[in-house]
């Protein structure tokens, strides 16, 4: 299973009211019991490692025989936004070349799930599409073996601790959806981009059918004339 | 009915309780499978997925009941007969190849796999999925496969909680979907040829595999001269080789060589 589509998904809720963090995997909660973390605005969590929610005990980091192309990133609510790093560099920045000071796209923008509904201030309930990311990024960022990566959130507006009572609009969240390319395809990824072909799925079928071919080809075609004709040496 | 486009889907029904039962209900964080597990209406068998070795599976797509809180659920009536009718059970669904988990996360170990809110069943129009299964997974023949699926909203402890008094028959708890195509006979072979020579296995390219075979069908004489040559071409590149490696031998070409 060399090429996969993996996500992630990360929501500030933990198992018990007064809890920060939930590592490797998400709280058990039932009704009368749904507690969420608050954070303060313009303060960046890491998704990962950013002692918020659910997290991993490490950040993502790829081995020497792995790559990502993260290809979609979308928050709640709308206030939130995402922002994705790759070791020191971060992905959306302002005109003036600074990294995006809102903290990147927005659930406004890109609104996981997609159709989430919001109570406007004036009380009325919409639904928000994402219709400029749907398909996710174009084009895809790729992370290359031995980089650090990972996503960022910010809110625009304080985040409550909500104990307890949290619902699911209560509840802020980040998704992110990715490829995985290990094993061998890493190898035919690596390939591609020395090329400088997008990776992409397709791509990296089309490049093994391509090795394929010229291997049949190759057991197909004679010799060259001064090799078959050339006289014995020993 | 060689290309077959199948779906299975697995529910879990209200038992009529309180919902306290610990025989009908699964706990929350456990992960139990949609094929043979001890929840919800399982197959009869109560059997994994063997791929038989005529056959030839690709997955497309899996999905499962969205919600992520536990408190959005909705009751009707009044105590003491307040019937249960919508829950939300913030459930994951992983797919599982021998012994292989397809979804990890960033830190390369096991994960959960894809939620119902990424990858949502039933799907309404304001609930587009986000999660698509591409590429497909394909199960090979003699390959188990099995699909999972852990709540993390327990619905033990929220009955417990004394949210509700009822949970009737008709109130889904948590569903799971999951699309694939079976190829199997002739076709499974064809697949695997496909696979083979790294060929996306698709029900287009497989019709397309049958119909160039179909065409090489009853060869005209020109076609077998054709591939006569072809082939005598190829004992004569062989020969030489041989004789350039050092392996020809008088037995094999005659005295005079």
């Amino acid at each position: 299973m060399s090429l996969r589509r993996q996500c992630y998904e990360w929501r500030n809720i933990v198992e018990s009211a007064g809890d920060t963090v939930f590592l490797n995997g998400y709280p058990v909660n039932w009704t009368g019991n749904v507690d969420t973390v608050g954070f303060a605005a313009n303060q960046p969590v890491d998704i990962f490692v950013g002692g918020i929610g659910n997290n991993i005990d490490i950040p993502g980091q790829l081995k020497a025989y792995q790559y990502v192309v993260i290809d979609a990133v979308a928050v709640y609510p709308p206030t939130l936004h995402a922002q994705i790093y790759v070791n020191t560099t971060k992905y959306f920045q302002d005109p003036d070349n600074v990294p995006s000071r809102n903290g990147g796209i927005s659930g406004f923008t890109a609104p996981f799930p997609q159709g989430a509904s919001f109570v406007t201030t004036a009380g009325s309930i919409v639904n928000i599409m994402n219709y400029d990311f749907k398909d996710g990024l174009k084009p895809a960022i790729i992370i290359q073996p031995g980089q650090n990566w990972g996503v960022e959130v910010t809110s625009s507006v304080a985040v409550p601790s909500i104990a307890n009572t949290a619902t699911g609009n209560q509840i802020n969240k980040c998704f992110v959806k990715y490829l995985l390319i290990d094993g061998a395809d890493a190898i035919v990824a690596r390939r591609l981009l020395d090329a400088g072909w997008p990776l992409s799925v397709e791509n990296v079928w089309k490049y093994k059918q391509d090795i394929i071919r010229s291997h049949l080809y190759a057991g197909l075609a004679p010799l060259p004339e001064e090799v078959s004709e050339a006289k014995r040496k020993v | 009915m060689a290309i077959r486009k199948q779906i299975y889907t697995w529910e879990l029904h209200g038992d009529g309780g309180d919902g306290s039962s610990l025989v009908n209900y699964p706990r929350a964080g456990e992960s139990h499978s949609i094929l043979w597990g001890p929840y919800g209406n399982v197959q009869a068998g109560r059997q994994t997925g063997l791929i038989k070795e005529n056959e030839f599976v690709v997955i497309e797509k899996i999905a499962s009941t969205p919600g992520i809180s536990a408190n959005s659920f909705q009751i009707t009536g009044v105590a003491p007969n307040r019937q249960l009718t919508t829950w939300r059970p913030n459930m994951f669904i992983n797919l599982v190849i021998d012994t292989t988990n397809y979804y990890q996360d960033p830190q390369n170990v096991w994960a959960s796999g894809v939620s119902g809110t990424a990858s949502p069943y039933p799907q309404m129009t304001i609930d587009e999925p986000y999660y698509d299964l591409w590429p497909p997974v394909y199960v090979l023949p003699h390959q188990t496969v099995d699909i999972r699926y852990t709540l993390f909203n327990d619905i033990q402890l929220s009955a417990a909680a004394g949210s509700w008094d009822i949970i009737p028959q008709e109130t889904i708890m948590a569903a799971v979907y999951v699309e694939y195509t079976l190829y199997d006979g002739t076709d499974a072979m064809m697949a695997q040829k496909l696979l083979q020579v790294g060929i996306p296995v698709t029900v287009g390219t497989i019709e397309n595999y049958r119909r160039l075979l179909l065409e090489q069908k009853g060869l005209e004489t020109d076609t077998f001269q054709h591939y006569l040559k072809l082939m005598e071409s190829e004992r004569e590149r062989k020969k030489k080789e041989d004789k350039n490696q050092g392996v020809a031998r008088y037995t094999k070409y005659g005295d005079g060589e």
